[in-house]
């Protein structure tokens, strides 16, 4: 509403928090600093209970401002998320497409947000090393690393034939690592109605695109007006309104999160 | 002297080490033990225990050149030395001194350049004193005074162990004065020699720490001793910093003159583990350590140093031991070693990464529990910049164990208590900024939790956040909360101006990025602009959250502890209940809880009795228990909670006994006093009255079925069973409330060899787990049905309901013989020679075997019964007994009225006679009406878990119990679609229990079409046989169908019951014609229901007269039987 009020501005311009999750060493502060800096880093240093960054992603109507929450992947620091993940409009859960157990653990997150995080938060499920797999590898130009920490010690079963007749139709191929079929990530998504990408964090690919369907699946009516950039002039009226604001996102679509919801 | 406050010091002396002496039994409380509460104070190892204390006098001759402690020495001048009164305590291998708090005045002569030392001064945990392994002691000497006082002299190896002796070196001495009875004095005395004489035994190990310590390198060289000593021995390893510089500018940071300072004070007080901790050695702490002393100081503080001198070499051992091994917390610690403090140079080294590798590997191989933790790379990357591996090791247990106790765990809890501390702290102390965090939603902890997480280390810039941790190290982890608090403080003014995270975080990064900028920058005075932003933070930190104490923080910990870890496990458990998989989705989510505590109650009340057994293990070999827990889980750690960490996650046979007692009545043991009434215990067994959970707990009983359902549940037997094993354990049972699916399940657990085969001593022990199950009465599930004995019988709805109880029960016993004589009919012998002796003399074993299960009064039970029996069963009996006279079995092999049981039973095996299949068990199991509501409803709800079961159990159960209670229902023309289904699939017997519903019909369309036809031919047959048979009312079955069958099928199982208990009485198998007869009936009886239930379906289009006739075929069985029977045997 307040969207439409400051129509005089060149642009309205909101702040979404966003969460990320998913097991270790998936690639989630990859995803961000790409993102945040369109860069890649080899060796991250690891999050330690929580990163916090920012960015703008400019839509046609209006601009949204990500406080992007990156949470530590080590399984310990699972109980910890609750603190990061609360009251976040949006969540990407990330696992690694080489990595079977990576999606086990991603749908536990999906479920866990489903059942505990603000009603009505936008999950976008993101298959993120695409590069390690024969349909993002090929545009590596070659230069991929082999999956160093991926490769070795994954259950093997069976999980691999699945992956080579998804690959559109490319014939198995021993240089591609996928484990998890485009097929079956996606068709969970669609149950769970979440957003669905595969992603390169260290080729770029799909990053934005992730981000930018986010922004765009956040009703308009439950984001928070410039809170970020009206800086300290704000008041707590204003805050009061955001908080409204996020109730009433709660009341519209708690019929959609609840369908999703898997047990 | 000795006045009464002194005598009361005795009695409290005497108490105190009355209590001391006491294993820490009480660990498991919620407050810290006594023994705990000492090493804590005095940094000392786990094996520790305070054996004595007496109030006593310190008294220091002053040094010879006294320059730098004139200022504090202006306090009490009155006699020489310094003097300080406090507590002296004596444990195994430490003597230890510390001023209590009170008694030291703190100094209130604080020079500028110290000021902001503050308050805190002195009363840190370690307070003014030593703590003195006993091995440093060289002699001790009582010295004779001239007044009534009780003085010792201490002379330590301080300076001596070392080869080369420095000049003007003067021995150690410290004078005490105890104050106490003679008697005390005296004790304390025999316990320190004691001591010292064991204590001996260690200088060796002490001497090879204590000539690595950079202190003794120090003091060795000459007055003269250059930085750039090359000659001589090479200095000892002060960690990275040696080989890639020490963070930070050292000529600013005053290295050098620091370096001085500790010279002299070590001369004058001891270094190592000899050292004396005087006021000057806090406040040159707070300066901030040189950085060559640093690693040493911190080992000092800490109290690492005291494991390592215990066990100098278990770190390379350690690493060798697991030299080459792999484990998830070495794959983990490899992904973060390029990641830990990258911009240090010596952390882009292979040395600097190899070192820390080293150490978190070797601590993730001593500590399993905690493994490694993301975090702990960073802190003991800082570690290792001053520290060798060894020592970085050794104060990285300390750490986890002691100083952020829970930090590093596997659920993290220690960290998630300490930001709720915190935050309560921060609202106490700043209401405001509180109040203004909560108005605009901050949560303080999300940026809060990395600063205690990695102790400050990777949100301030190294130089300040080593000298944190100088501080946190001496007065331990309240430091942690001083400093954030006036972080807060200091930024308080911006911090109100906040809306959201991101400023947040956004003003603390660029405070921290400050820190080294003045603090006062635009002042008129020099002085107070040469204070740093630092200096600012630790003076704020120390004077003005003076009042932060270390009990502060222990208050606040146990204040939260239990919301903390409410919150935690809450997560744990719908976490894990999630993720329990699909066959839990049968229970309902009440029951799932359920299970979760009661699985994790017992596991955790396991583990409390282990640990207690081993602490009693230890107290028996004392000897031993020195060098245990030199590393590790503390001993008094508390344990109980999933919150608290690295919870066990399998249980044994016996903790499974225990689950099982709590679950189901059955499984309670019957010795000390079998809690019969009191179904609700179970009921009511949640997590929350843990409290009384012991309490009332029953003894759990052992019997061979739980010894078999354990096997049966547990994916590995040697390992346990996990939660998931239960769950799916109980799920198979409960969550499809399905008698043929608990009748499997039941069958399964006997078929040892898993061809669907139980032998004979598989019957009998059936036998006895049915009565096992059912000895303790049937809570009403199998009386409560409405069946049709009861409705028959007119005690059984009575008001006399014990009554009634009492006869189910004990009609119950009938039955389970009954089932027994029945099992071995049905097995087919093929030498039935060999198989009729030995049957005979088995049912003699088993008959004497339930005879000691029997209730009541057989005699008088069996004439009750008998007056319920209906004539027609009288009738058979009668007719057919005289005829009866050999074992039956033959006949069903032969007989072609039984195409049924061969066709399910294509395993059953000619030369293995005593084994039934599967369906015959079903066959059985269905003919008995107590049988069958035991495994109908008893069974599967004798399994208590919440009041709140899956709704589709409970509505599955009543629909199955309306319409399967008797055979009789299935024959009216209203059988329901489920009790046919369920009812054929028992026929069927080829539907492996996971097929499910779908298979079932299968199997019922093709048996169906097959046996259509012989149904039919056997139903004429009897409707023949009937006829001939002229029974009365069996003509009725014309016009009334539904009722016609009630009293046949009354009166047959009436009869088993009589012939059941009949066969108690006359213990021999053979004289009884009568019983033989109902046998005999009985099993007719069966094979009728099973032409009945397959009539259902297929045989449709005949229509409902054709089956009515169900209950018939018996009379002609019999008949049939009886003459082949006779035949056989001539």
């Amino acid at each position: 509403m307040s969207d439409t009020a400051g129509g005089n501005a060149p642009k309205p311009s909101s702040s979404v928090k966003l969460v990320l999750l998913g097991e270790a060493a998936v690639g989630k502060s990859s995803l961000v600093l790409r993102f945040v800096n369109n860069d890649f880093q080899e060796n991250k240093e690891p999050t330690i209970g929580a990163a916090f960054l920012t960015q703008k992603c400019t839509l046609p109507t209006r601009t949204i401002k990500f406080e992007i929450w990156d949470t530590a992947g080590q399984e310990r620091f699972a109980s910890l998320a609750p603190m990061y993940y609360r009251n976040a409009q949006a969540a990407l859960v990330v696992y690694d497409v080489t990595k079977p157990s990576s999606l086990t653990k991603a749908k536990h997150w999906v479920a866990e947000l489903q059942r505990q995080a603000s009603p009505g938060i936008v999950i976008a499920l993101v298959g993120n090393k695409l590069d390690l797999t024969n349909d993002g590898g090929e545009s590596a130009g070659g230069s991929r690393s082999p999956p160093l920490e991926h490769g070795s010690g994954e259950d093997e079963d069976g999980e691999e034939e699945e992956a080579n007749d998804v690959g559109g139709g490319e014939l198995p191929d021993s240089g591609d690592a996928r484990k998890v079929s485009t097929r079956e990530a996606s068709s969970y998504a669609e149950e769970e109605g979440l957003l669905f990408f595969e992603t390169s964090a260290k080729l770029g690919t799909n990053v934005v695109d992730v981000f930018t369907a986010i922004a765009n699946a956040i009703p308009e009516s439950s984001l928070k007006t410039g809170r970020g950039t009206a800086g300290a002039g704000q008041t707590s009226l204003g805050n009061r309104s955001a908080e409204d604001a996020r109730v009433n996102l709660g009341e519209r679509n708690a019929a959609t999160a609840k369908e999703g919801c898997a047990c | 002297m000795i006045s009464l406050s002194s005598f009361v010091q005795k009695a409290s002396s005497l108490i105190d080490s009355a209590n001391f002496n006491l294993p820490s039994l009480s660990s498991n409380d919620d407050n810290p033990s006594k023994a705990s509460l000492f090493r804590q104070q005095f940094r000392l190892p786990d094996s520790q225990n305070p054996l004595q204390e007496i109030t006593a006098e310190l008294i220091l001759p002053l040094p010879s050149n006294t320059s730098s402690d004139s200022a504090d020495g202006s306090r009490r001048v009155d006699r020489p030395g310094n003097r300080y009164t406090g507590r002296l305590h004596l444990s195994e291998r430490f003597i230890c001194f510390s001023t209590q708090p009170t008694s030291f005045l703190p100094s209130s002569t604080l020079s500028a350049s110290t000021s902001w030392t503050g308050q805190t001064h002195g009363t840190g945990p370690s307070g003014n004193g030593f703590t003195l392994p006993l091995s440093s002691i060289r002699r001790v000497e009582r010295l004779h005074s001239a007044r009534e006082v009780f003085s010792l002299a201490l002379t330590t190896w301080n300076g001596m162990l070392n080869k080369t002796q420095e000049p003007n070196f003067a021995p150690q001495r410290l004078i005490l004065q105890l104050v106490g009875s003679r008697q005390a004095c005296e004790r304390f005395c025999d316990c320190l020699k004691k001591g010292l004489r064991e204590g001996m035994k260690e200088v060796d190990n002490l001497r090879s720490i204590v000539s690595d310590c950079y202190s003794e390198y120090l003091l060795s060289g000459t007055k003269a001793k250059d930085a750039t000593d090359g000659q001589g021995r090479q200095p000892p390893d002060a960690g990275l910093g040696m080989l890639f510089r020490y963070p930070g500018d050292a000529r600013k940071l005053r290295d050098r003159s620091k370096m001085r300072l500790w010279g002299e004070y070590f001369r004058e007080n001891g270094r190592n583990a000899t050292l004396v901790r005087q006021p000057t050695f806090h406040k040159l702490i707070r300066v901030g350590l040189p950085n060559r002393l640093r690693g040493e100081i911190w080992e000092l503080t800490s109290g690492s140093m005291f494991l390592r001198i215990r066990s100098p070499k278990l770190y390379a051992e350690t690493l060798a031991k697991f030299d080459g091994q792999e484990s998830l917390a070495i794959d983990e610690i490899e992904k973060d070693l390029n990641r830990s403090l990258p911009e240090y140079p010596g952390f882009q080294s292979e040395e600097g990464i190899g070192r820390l590798r080293r150490v978190l590997t070797a601590y993730s191989w001593t500590n399993a529990e905690v493994g490694y933790c993301q975090a702990m790379n960073i802190v003991v990357a800082a570690l290792l910049i001053y520290m060798s591996e060894a020592q970085a090791f050794f104060l990285l247990s300390v750490l986890c164990d002691r100083l952020l106790p829970g930090y590093y765990s596997t659920t993290m809890y220690g960290t998630l208590l300490d930001q709720k501390v915190f935050e309560s702290l921060v609202e106490k102390t700043m209401p405001v900024l509180w109040e203004h965090l909560t108005k605009s939603d901050v949560q303080l902890s999300v940026v809060s939790l990395p600063w205690f997480l990695s102790l400050y280390i990777n949100s301030m810039p190294l130089v300040f956040a080593f000298r944190v941790l100088d501080v946190f190290f001496l007065e331990g982890p309240k430091v942690l909360f001083q400093v954030g608090l006036a972080i807060l403080r200091i930024n308080g003014e911006e911090l109100l101006d906040i809306q959201d995270d991101g400023s947040f975080i956004s003003i603390l990064k660029s405070y921290f990025s400050r820190l080294d900028e003045s603090a006062h920058p635009r002042s008129e005075n020099p002085k107070l602009r040469a204070i740093t932003r630092f200096q600012e933070l630790m003076v704020v930190a120390f004077k003005e959250f003076s009042g932060i104490t270390h009990s502060t923080v222990t208050e606040q910990r146990e204040k939260h502890k239990n919301a903390v870890l409410n919150n935690i496990e809450s997560f744990a458990k719908r976490t894990s209940i999630r993720n329990l998989g699909p066959e839990s989705k049968r229970l309902s989510v009440d029951d799932l809880g359920t299970i979760y505590d009661r699985f994790y109650e017992i596991l955790y009340h396991w583990e409390q009795q282990q640990k207690l057994a081993d602490e009693e293990r230890q107290r028996n070999e004392k000897k031993k228990s020195q060098r245990q827990s030199i590393l590790g889980p503390p001993v008094d750690r508390q344990v109980g909670r999933v919150g608290l960490g690295p919870s066990p996650t399998h249980m044994n046979y016996d903790a499974f006994r225990d689950f099982m007692a709590a679950t189901s009545k059955w499984a309670a043991s019957d010795s000390p006093a079998p809690l019969k009434n009191d179904p609700s215990t179970s009921g009511s067994w949640r997590g929350n009255a843990k409290a009384s959970l012991w309490a009332n707990r029953r003894q759990a009983a052992d019997h061979e079925f739980m010894q078999r359902l354990y096997r049966k549940w547990a994916t590995d037997p040697d390992e346990g069973l996990s939660l998931q094993d239960v769950v799916t354990g109980l799920a198979r049972l409960k969550g499809a409330p399905d008698i043929m699916n608990n009748i499997n399940y039941f069958f399964g657990l006997y078929d040892d060899s898993g061809n669907g085969q139980v032998d004979r001593e598989g019957i009998l022990k059936m036998s006895e787990a049915l009565l096992f199950l059912s000895r303790r009465g049937f809570e009403g599930t199998i009386t409560a049905t409405p069946s049709q004995d009861e409705i028959n019988n007119p005690r059984g709805n009575n008001d006399e309901a014990e009554q009634s109880r009492l006869t189910t029960d004990e009609r119950f016993l009938g039955s389970v013989s009954a089932f027994i004589r029945r099992c071995f009919e049905y097995a087919d012998p093929s030498h039935p020679d060999h198989q009729r002796a030995g049957f005979s003399k088995k049912t003699e074993e088993v008959t004497e075997k339930l005879d000691a299960f029997a209730i009541g009064d057989d005699d008088e039970e069996e004439e009750e019964e008998e007056e319920d029996l209906i004539d027609i069963s009288d009738d058979k009996e009668s007719k057919t007994a005289p005829v009866e006279k050999t074992s039956p079995q033959p006949t069903e092999s032969i007989s072609p009225n039984r195409p049924r049981s061969e066709s399910a039973n294509p395993a059953l095996d000619p030369n293995n006679p005593l084994h039934i299949t599967l369906p015959t068990f079903r066959m059985v199991v269905l003919a008995d009406e107590l049988l069958e509501q035991f495994f109908e409803s008893y069974f599967p709800q004798s399994f208590h878990l919440s009041d709140h079961p899956h709704p589709a159990s409970v509505a599955a159960s009543s629909s199955l119990s309306s319409n399967l209670t008797t055979f009789s229902k299935i024959g009216r023309p209203s059988a329901s679609v489920t009790a046919g289904v369920s009812v054929a699939g028992a026929s069927g017997g080829i539907v492996p229990p996971g097929k499910g519903l779908r298979g079932v019909l299968d199997n019922i369309v093709t048996d169906g079409i097959r046996m259509a036809a012989e149904v039919k031919k056997r139903m004429d047959d009897a409707q023949r046989d009937l006829e001939r048979n002229a029974l009365g009312h069996r003509d009725e079955d014309d016009d009334e169908d539904d009722e016609d069958d009630y009293p046949s099928r009354q009166g047959a199982s009436a009869a088993v019951m009589a012939g059941g208990i009949s066969s108690w009485g006359a213990g021999a198998y053979g004289p009884d014609p009568e019983r033989r007869s109902v046998r005999d009936a009985d099993r007719d009886l069966l094979e009728g229901a099973e032409a009945d239930v397959i009539s259902i379906r297929p045989t449709k289009d005949e229509g409902s007269s054709e089956d009515s006739h169900g209950a018939r075929p018996p009379t002609v069985q019999d008949t049939e039987v009886v003459s082949k029977v006779v035949e056989f045997e001539s």
